[in-house]
């Protein structure tokens, strides 16, 4: 049961070839774009959708953090693309995977962190320092702000790896207590479907909010650096 | 946050001119500071020499 347990973590092989790139890529397959002025209801969804974020996300930044706008996008997209097609049964989740997220986490702070030291190197450095702290705190302070400026990425990937993670394993272990309890306490059975409906509705919700808070946060870091 | 026009009620002589923790000068030269000295550290318990123990007579 323990093998059960975790086999969904598992990257999905044929005759020994993993399939990362098929789910990886098959998100973007559901985004179809079009030339045309009017589209049909699906494009016109995606795009109303998208230029919603764009909105919300972009209106604060300068014009050169503006020029983040397709990474970020795209980012979003991907991630919660991932993470909703992940809340099918059986499915495998990329994000799942903290190779992944480290992958997306890391370029991504890296690239805000040298475009504030490469065009506000001042103020960058600057802001390793705190306004207006005591003097005897400051070597101590400039120590722990660089920590935890470098534990930024890790933080981002970890958080996005853990939720998924921990709501798929929820998932599967009300399933097989659902099948247990099926053919011994058939009442108690009913209440961890009912759980479960209400778990995968969580799971949906978290989905969602988890992409917005990973591009959320990159955002932030991009704000602060430019 | 504080920004540029902030700084200018800062008015500080002598070293503290250039290390305080209030304007974006002196927060920048303490970090760069606190770098060199962390550098300058490790340098130094890098390059001192180590001491060999006497070899023992056979």
């Amino acid at each position: 049961m323990n093998q059960n347990l975790f086999a969904s973590f598992n990257m999905p092989m044929i005759l020994g070839i993993p399939l990362v790139a098929l789910f990886i890529l098959f998100p973007t397959m559901l985004i179809m774009p079009s030339n045309n002025l009017n589209n049909n209801r699906s494009s016109s969804i995606q795009q109303w959708l998208i230029q919603l974020m764009l909105k919300q996300m972009m209106t604060n930044h300068t014009i050169k953090g503006r020029t983040w706008s397709l990474m970020l996008l795209t980012l979003i997209t991907f991630i919660t693309l991932n993470n909703l097609l992940g809340v099918m049964p059986y499915a495998f989740t990329p994000t799942t995977q903290l190779s992944l997220n480290l992958g997306m986490a890391i370029p991504l702070w890296m690239a805000t962190v040298l475009m504030g030291l490469r065009f506000k190197t001042k103020a960058t450095l600057a802001h390793l320092l705190p306004q207006g702290t005591p003097i005897p705190l400051i070597p101590m302070l400039i120590i722990i702000e660089t920590i935890s400026l470098f534990i930024q990425p890790v933080a981002l990937a970890v958080r996005l790896t853990a939720n998924i993670t921990a709501g798929h394993l929820l998932m599967h272990l009300l399933g097989d207590t659902t099948l247990i309890l099926l053919s011994t306490y058939l009442s108690s059975s009913v209440i961890t479907v009912i759980v479960i409906i209400l778990l995968i509705t969580l799971e949906l919700g978290v989905a969602l909010i988890q992409a917005y808070v990973f591009t959320l946060l990159v955002s932030l870091y991009l704000h602060n650096n430019s | 946050m504080a920004g540029p026009e902030a700084e200018e009620q800062f008015q500080f002589t002598g070293i503290k001119k250039y290390f305080n923790s209030h304007t974006l000068t002196g927060r920048r030269n303490c970090v760069l500071a606190t770098y060199g000295s962390i550098a300058l550290i490790i340098l130094y318990f890098k390059l001192r020499p180590k001491k060999t123990p006497a070899v023992k007579a056979t």
